[in-house]
């Protein structure tokens, strides 16, 4: 029989219980079954939801575990960031390095990621616009994105990987002569971007929000990863792609996070899905999903699926993200000094 | 009532409903708002001054954050503002009129209760985007876009926070004796002086406390705002926005600022519904007495 | 005082005044509605159309689908939890709150509101800061293994920490309207502190309770800013309906995401509304 005492415990054992029944420990490894955790920025999700699966079936086969994927997609910095405050991810696939070099510098990451296939990069994509269909402002090329009146769409910078690719594809474009009417060094660069950032009307926190946004038939340009077009068209939007003569190549690492595979014990399975990400397989799968591949067996391949850009510059013509982000989207970024003389604010001190 | 037992600390409690004593009580009490509140707030608190507090000054002022924290203000007035008159129109619509429909407007009151706010933002974004049906009708005929503007933060606001008012004036405005407005009418009082001067200063509290809560409510707001705003830097960025991007983006000492300034103001405002709940309370017990 | 001259124009004006009274009511009436029907329903009805676009068939099928129904698990489970806790300690804080006089208690009431106004973001970011790689708890939570940030116990804070003054609020006028005195008899009569609470200051305690369990469970359902600071946005374990819906807009599926939210709405709609009507049958 219960009595008084047990019943007044009751309760409070109830609400522990509870508590404690909420906390799971972490993934780990047990006999059949393997979880693997992977935080990716959010474009890519359609391809891993095609790709997840021909991994898990050649896994299974090869080694008899059953691998459990936990996905996350969301923008490449909120995502960076998420993992370095605890989220337990064994692998991430962002946009940029910058992202991935944040983990290293934390010691999440100590191996050398850069040594896999294609400098560690997983997949590329370029800096590009989606216009409504038939191109009605007849956008061709970055110098009509200045025209008065225009409404562009690009994320912030703050939490988007995808817009800071977006910036500096803007910005080297002009820099290096390809945006007419503006002088070919920084001076007519930052009188392009302001031009530009005149005409934003939504700054979403990811890529793909702003793509969605789009979608719902808010702005005529959205300036975005080719990639995001092409996924978009794949799910029926009737929105066309428009390839600037000279943009930014995109290149989106992908690395284990050595603390976590170490800590779940999935370093090999970790390993294996990244080999199989680079394999050639791997890679056609990407491309069906319109993303370029670093593989050049696979890019002759999808050769007229991908035209070439005239002038293709990557990070390094910025000195890479090192000296790229604090310059540009540092607390007195280029980016933001523009942005305040949008308003006329004065960004600077 | 019980003010008079209130005071007399012998007929406070007849004996705790838990073995541990008194102290035991309120030991636990203080130790669970210890750890849910005052823990996380000074968290904050102590983040926001790591760097001293000219460094957290310099962040608040910065000029995107100063901007966002003008446009967080500014819209939440706006808000309270039009939250106070129709919010005590429909509650004076409500208890004075009878009409059609009655019961169901009463319930649709308490809506915007269960609504969570990221779907205030869907909603509205389903029925006033440029492509949607109002929204396209506006854009062709104003070329104006009533979302992803200050507009639509004050739309999602005046959504979310509609319950406040009305609830606080009802239960007012139905003990209100009538005695004095029949007076008056038979006096020959026109409603608007009847309305201005004798049924309005008494719900003066009840409003007043009702625009409090939205006004608190409101400035930390984020999950209808951030769908339905535009969230462009020193144009349509919130405060709560604000923090967020900087959450995400290694500015953790803006964040803590921004936040600082936002919990700071969140206190007094509360403090002050608190304190108006008080003053209202025992002015109700005088009278009855 | 009525005087023969006015006996006459006393009833022509008060008709005049009556009648322009009822078309001044009317005015309002039509006002009122026209602004609810705007603000509130409208919204709400390109919702509904929006989600049914395709038919019944298809709301219920993404309803039904797994990612979807983990979702709904995950947020039902935080919000009893959530419930449970804040009946029993929000009782104890309405009791000490009421029962008890010590210096800061008035400051504590205060605080207690303060959940209602801090921003979801900050709160998110309030845990980050503690249980974070680099937070203040950090150690504490190396020592116990338990993961607070990006893991449940993380969502289930955050929404504790949200729906705090809820039940509070609700039970201290209860408490501070009920006459001790049926306390006092029950204690002459033998009953133990605990009996006497159970029997006697509970059952008067039902309807602010009621009321705090509702209010406090429609919030729970909503949460949204501060899980997603603290939650992260992965799927599974750690997605409340809150965030699929979010992360359904992102994957262009309008339908999942609109049925999910009619659905919340429709569980929260049917709490605050039953229990107002409970509240109002229980009073007659």
């Amino acid at each position: 029989m219960l009595t008084n005492l047990h019943k007044k415990l009751i309760l409070p054992f109830l609400v522990i219980a509870l508590l404690a029944a909420s906390c799971s420990s972490g993934a780990s490894s047990q006999g059949g079954e393997v979880k693997l955790v992977l935080a990716a920025y959010t474009t890519p999700r359609e391809a891993y939801r095609e790709l997840i699966p021909i991994f898990q079936e050649q896994w299974k086969e090869k080694t008899g575990q059953t691998v459990v994927f936990e996905e996350s997609y969301q923008a490449s910095g909120a995502q960076s960031r998420a993992v370095l405050e605890g989220f337990e991810a064994d692998i991430v696939a962002l946009s940029l390095e910058a992202d991935v070099i944040r983990l290293e510098n934390a010691g999440l990451i100590t191996h050398d990621w850069r040594s896999k296939p294609f400098g560690g990069m997983v997949s590329t994509s370029v800096v590009a616009f989606a216009v409504r269909q038939g191109n009605p402002k007849n956008i061709q090329d970055w110098a009509e994105l200045a025209q008065p009146d225009l409404q562009i769409l690009t994320p912030n910078p703050k939490t988007s990987g995808g817009a800071m690719w977006n910036i500096l594809g803007l910005y080297g474009a002009a820099q290096r002569g390809y945006v007419e009417g503006y002088s070919a060094d920084d001076a007519g660069a930052q009188e392009f971007l302001l031009a530009v950032l005149r005409n934003v009307t939504v700054m979403d926190k990811s890529a793909r929000d702003s793509i969605v946004n789009y979608e719902k038939g808010i702005g005529d340009v959205a300036i975005t990863y080719e990639n995001e077009v092409l996924v978009g068209q794949q799910a029926g939007q009737t929105y066309e792609l428009v390839l600037p003569t000279s943009t930014m190549q995109i290149d989106n690492p992908i690395a284990i996070v050595d603390t976590y595979v170490d800590k779940h014990g999935t370093r090999e399975v970790a390993d294996a899905f990244l080999d199989f990400l680079f394999s050639a397989e791997a890679q056609q799968v990407f491309a069906k999903y319109g993303l370029r591949s670093p593989d050049p067996a696979v890019a002759q391949a999808t050769a007229d699926q991908y035209p070439l850009i005239e002038d293709l510059f990557t990070i390094a013509h910025f000195s890479g993200w090192g000296e790229a982000t604090p310059r540009y989207f540092g607390e007195n970024g280029i980016f933001f000094q523009i942005l305040g003389q949008v308003q006329g604010i004065q960004i600077t001190e | 009532m019980n003010t008079l037992l209130a005071g007399n600390p012998e007929t406070k409690t007849t004996g705790t409903p838990l073995p541990w004593g008194r102290w035991g009580l309120r030991s636990v009490a203080i130790s669970y708002l210890l750890v849910m509140l005052v823990i996380p707030l000074l968290v904050i608190l102590q983040d926001g001054m790591r760097e001293g507090l000219a460094e957290l000054w310099r962040q608040v002022t910065l000029p995107i954050a100063w901007h966002a924290l003008k446009l967080t203000l500014w819209t939440s007035a706006v808000m309270v503002v039009i939250n106070t008159i129709m919010g005590t129109l429909t509650a004076f619509v409500l208890v004075r009129y009878e009409f059609p429909g009655k019961t169901v407007l009463n319930a649709i009151i308490d809506l915007p209760l269960a609504i969570p706010t990221l779907v205030t933002g869907v909603m509205l974004v389903v029925l006033f985007g440029p492509q949607e049906a109002v929204g396209a009708w506006l854009k062709d005929q104003f070329d104006f876009s009533i979302i992803f503007a200050p507009s639509g933060i004050i739309m999602a606001l005046l959504f979310i926070t509609f319950p406040f008012v009305v609830r606080s004036v009802q239960p007012v405005l139905l003990e209100l004796d009538r005695t004095q407005e029949n007076a008056a009418a038979t006096l020959g009082a026109g409603g608007w002086t009847i309305f201005w001067r004798i049924i309005l200063p008494p719900l003066a509290l009840p409003i007043l406390t009702g625009a409090l809560l939205s006004f608190a409510r409101a400035i930390g707001e984020f999950g209808s705002i951030v769908i339905v705003a535009g969230n462009i830097p020193l144009v349509s960025q919130t405060a709560a926005v604000y923090v967020f991007g900087e959450v995400e983006s290694e500015n953790r000492l803006g964040a803590s600022a921004v936040s600082i300034v936002m919990v700071g103001i969140a206190f007094i405002l509360m403090m002050a519904a608190n304190y108006l709940r008080k003053w209202s309370r025992s002015g109700s017990e005088k009278e009855v007495e | 005082m009525r005087t023969p001259a006015s006996t006459k124009i006393v009833p022509v004006t008060k008709r005049l005044s009556e009648l322009r009274g009822k078309w001044a009511g009317w005015v309002l009436i039509t006002l009122v509605i026209a602004y609810v029907a705007l603000l509130i329903m409208a919204p709400l009805a390109a919702l509904t159309i929006n989600a049914f676009e395709k038919g019944a068939g298809a709301v219920f099928s993404s309803l039904g689908q797994p990612l979807a129904l983990q979702a709904f698990w995950n947020t039902i489970w935080i919000a009893l939890i959530v419930v449970l806790t804040h009946s029993i300690f929000g009782t104890i804080v309405a009791w000490v709150l009421v029962r008890h006089r010590f210096p800061g208690r008035d400051l504590i009431d205060g605080l207690v509101d303060m959940p209602f106004a801090v921003s979801a973001v900050v709160a998110g970011y309030m845990l980050l800061l503690l249980f974070g790689r680099n937070g203040l708890l950090a150690p504490l939570v190396e020592a116990t293994g338990i993961r607070v940030a990006f893991a449940f116990p993380g969502m289930i804070l955050a929404t504790l920490f949200v729906t705090l003054p809820f039940m509070i609020r609700e039970l201290i006028p209860v408490l501070e309207a009920f006459d001790i005195r049926q306390e006092k008899a029950a204690a002459t009569l033998g009953a133990s502190g605990w009996q006497t609470f159970w029997r006697v200051t509970f059952p008067a305690l039902r309807w602010g309770m009621i009321y705090g369990v509702t209010l406090t469970f429609a919030r729970a359902l909503g949460e949204f800013g501060a899980v997603l600071v603290i939650g992260g946005a992965a799927q599974g374990r750690m997605m409340t309906t809150t965030l699929f819906i979010y992360h359904a807009l992102e994957e262009r599926q309008y339908i999942g995401a609109y049925s999910a939210a009619l659905a919340l709405g429709l569980l929260s709609l049917i709490l605050v509304i039953g229990s107002d009507w409970l509240r109002r049958r229980g009073h007659q």
